[in-house]
């Protein structure tokens, strides 16, 4: 029923990169998202799309939202939802990836919902199974739902996305979030600024579509979106940044600042948040220019559009076995 | 004693002469007694004849970089597997290099090796480990090892450590011996699995710049001048390095220096889909840099091709292309890899031979690597454009993680001799 009203059946058994969507795939599950959006605001959430699947959350990398907000998607289509996380599993037993892997698709695992530290990872355990894989963030890679999601917010604010002027500012070069919402960005017909400290533009950026800047100001200029993302302090042990007082006073988003953008420009940011770092806290509560709990609510029936379409196709191929 | 025998009715294509000719070669007692287009079948008596039927002769390879696995590893490649496989891919002379897991660091391990190595039907040489465990941090036995028949010392992780790194050309200098620097400059290549570049950007891997390998020669070359060591630039990969390795040369400092064969046919693309296979060290680089590469081949300013064969498991391939370690099989494919830069008109083929023959030979001072009389009968027919599709699981490496796997390949080798002795015929 999913795809009826387009001109093609959502094609894809796997989502693991933005790379492999084109514009009318990122048209269905917007469209589908809206359909589970209604639907989970209603008292009566549960449904039964997913009914007979098992869906395990293959998490090798602490998650608060993204894992809540899969599990929440699977169980509300009917899925039965395990989570596996690396903290307690096997993999500290010094288990590979691969067998890992291996021994879930022998349960009959029909989705696996993968995040891991390293880059092409859901690639790689893709490659080992026939489940239906979706990327919940592969190291630096990729994170392809939380690109959607973003896109889809963004969507409903603006009423379309095509010519919109949307700003990524701060830690690009760590960003899987970045590299999904540029391709993505761009795919929907959106101008794309990135702006980040010297140390923490990618090689290249440049060349992604997008325009890059290092001052704040000059990025902001024009903009309808701005999305901030989290400065990881983990990563930040080399030296990339001086201070973290330093980062905001140059990177750091405020109402101050956002006059530079256009009038009614929003703020975005995938979470968890460093408040007073990447984003002043007032501007992220401020519910007439922040959309980031907005984000969080489409981000379920974003993941439920994503995991029924993959569903049916798993349904389709295999019978709904792995 | 091996028995007499000439091959004849063969293009001769001797690197070390130039001369690329119809001719045959007659061997007797080991060595080659005549070459040239007056060795034909009517001339020779009292010896087998073997008719090439135009196909090419050349000196047996030499290469100067393949690994083994520490004894006894399960399944792993040992000195009798990878001879096995070298011979099949057309190499007579193996060097054999050091790697973290087989650091050859001590004379007593050196020694072991040398008394494996002489067992086998090709010639066995050592590169020993500079440092030891290959830790960058005390020097090891340098001399002891050279006294074993280590061919050179190696230190094979890049040393951060600029005095210890002085010490160490000193000292081998000290021995005449080659100290083998792999460039890298150990900051920018921690924890990297690419090259930096668009391509590793968009991948969300860690990379190392191509100037890594500039800054790590223009250093080495700078301490080598000082203590007059030789320095052996290990397995350049970048036009960066290139131009440090040129300049090093030009100033009149002895170099040597080499390059692994997949970083002249591959580049940074091909391992862009994620592919363990492509995982390799040095990673591949831009095509700017592959090009490059072949150039200095041509220009002689690479003076060995080398198959950089690093036999690993399976799993250590099984995992995400970071995560995986780096390194793939080459002695098999080493002669028709190159042979394909021939078919492609980047190469002549004289200059593609000298590389892994006359090239390495004369590096390392070895009276293999060419095709004349007395020389040692070291010999290499193949079929330069019968095609074939490589598959690990059928080579003779004990390994099977090859970034060649089902890669069209063209040239084939039908023979290969070691002093005098034929230890591989195919059809």
């Amino acid at each position: 029923m999913s795809g009826s009203d387009f001109a093609y059946d959502f094609p894809h058994r796997n989502l693991l990169s933005i790379a492999d969507l084109n514009p009318l795939d990122a048209e269905i599950l917007f469209s589908r998202a809206s359909h589970w959006l209604e639907a989970i605001r209603t008292a009566n959430r549960k449904k039964d799309a997913l009914k007979g699947l098992t869906q395990i959350n293959l998490f090798f990398e602490p998650s608060t939202r993204t894992q809540a907000s899969f599990e929440i998607a699977g169980k509300r289509l009917g899925a039965d939802v395990v989570n596996f996380s690396a903290a307690s599993s096997s993999a500290k037993k010094g288990e590979s990836l691969a067998d890992t892997v291996r021994n879930l698709a022998a349960m009959q695992a029909d989705i696996l919902v993968v995040r891991h530290p390293a880059a092409g990872a859901a690639a790689h355990v893709a490659a080992l199974t026939n489940a239906a894989v979706v990327n919940a963030g592969d190291g630096m890679h990729e994170h392809p739902t939380q690109a959607l999601l973003d896109a889809f917010a963004l969507t409903r604010r603006l009423g379309g996305l095509g010519g919109r002027r949307v700003l990524i500012v701060g830690d690009i070069l760590h960003s899987r979030v970045a590299r999904s919402n540029v391709q993505l960005l761009n795919l929907l017909g959106a101008e794309v600024r990135l702006c980040a400290p010297p140390t923490l533009t990618p090689v290249g950026a440049a060349g992604w579509g997008a325009q890059v800047f290092t001052r704040l100001d000059e990025a902001l200029e024009g903009c309808d979106a701005v999305m901030a993302l989290r400065l990881q302090r983990e990563r930040m042990a080399g030296g990339l940044i001086p201070s973290e007082r330093e980062y905001f006073r140059f990177w750091g988003l405020t109402h101050k600042r956002l006059d530079a953008a256009a009038p009614d420009a929003v703020v975005m940011h995938p979470g968890p948040m460093n408040r007073g770092v990447e984003i002043d806290g007032a501007l992220a509560d401020d519910e007439a220019r922040s959309l980031i709990l907005d984000q969080v609510e489409v981000g379920a029936a974003l993941r439920m559009a994503v995991l029924e379409l993959l569903g049916e196709n798993a349904r389709k191929h295999n019978g709904g076995r792995a | 004693m091996s028995e007499a025998f000439a091959i004849v009715g063969a293009r001769l294509v001797d690197p070390a002469s130039g001369f690329d000719g119809p001719g045959g070669v007659l061997v007797e007692n080991g060595v080659i007694a005549a070459a040239g287009a007056q060795v034909t079948a009517q001339s020779v008596e009292g010896a087998e004849i073997i008719d090439a039927r135009g196909a090419i002769l050349c000196p047996a390879l030499i290469d100067l970089r393949a690994g083994v696995e520490p004894m006894f590893a399960p399944g792993g490649e040992t000195p009798a597997s990878l001879a096995d496989a070298a011979a099949a891919g057309g190499v007579g002379t193996l060097v054999l290099g050091p790697c973290p897991a087989t650091p050859f660091d001590a004379p007593e391990a050196v020694a072991a090796l040398m008394r494996e190595g002489e067992r086998q039907p090709v010639n066995v040489l050592i590169a020993a480990g500079a440092t030891r465990s290959l830790a960058g941090e005390a020097m090891a036995e340098l001399g002891l090892m050279a006294e074993c028949g280590g061919a050179f010392a190696a230190c094979v992780n890049p040393v951060a450590d600029t005095l210890l790194m002085r010490r160490l050309m000193a000292y081998a200098a000290g021995f005449e011996m080659w100290l083998a620097a792999r460039p890298s400059d150990a900051a920018l290549k921690a924890g990297t699995a690419a090259n930096e570049g668009d391509q590793a950007a968009r991948m969300g891997l860690p990379a190392e710049p191509a100037i890594s390998e500039r800054i790590a020669i223009e250093r080495d070359a700078a301490l080598a001048e000082l203590t007059g060591a030789r320095l052996l630039i290990d397995r350049v990969s970048t036009a960066e390095g290139l131009a440090a390795a040129a300049a090093a040369r030009r100033k009149g400092l002895e170099t040597g220096v080499t390059a692994a064969i997949a970083s002249l046919v591959f580049n940074e693309v091909d391992a862009g889909a994620f592919d363990a296979a492509m995982r390799l060290d040095p990673p591949l680089r831009a095509e700017d840099d592959r090009a490059a590469l072949v150039e200095a081949v041509r220009g002689g300013l690479i003076d060995a091709v080398v198959s950089d064969h690093r036999p690993l498991p399976d799993e250590a391939k099984t995992a995400p292309f970071g995560e995986a370690a780096p390194g793939s099989t080459g002695v098999e494919t080493l002669l028709a890899a190159l042979l394909g830069l021939v078919h492609d008109g980047q190469l002549e083929l004289i200059a593609a031979l000298r590389a892994v023959t006359s090239g390495p030979a004369d590096l390392l001072g070895l009276p293999q690597g060419r095709i004349a009389e007395g020389a040692p009968a070291d010999l290499t027919l193949f079929d330069g454009d019968a095609p074939w599709v490589f598959r690990a699981a059928d080579g003779r490496s004990a390994r099977r993680n090859s970034a060649f796997e089902g890669r069209r390949l063209q040239g084939r080798v039908l023979l290969t001799a070691v002093d005098g002795a034929i230890i591989f015929r195919n059809g």
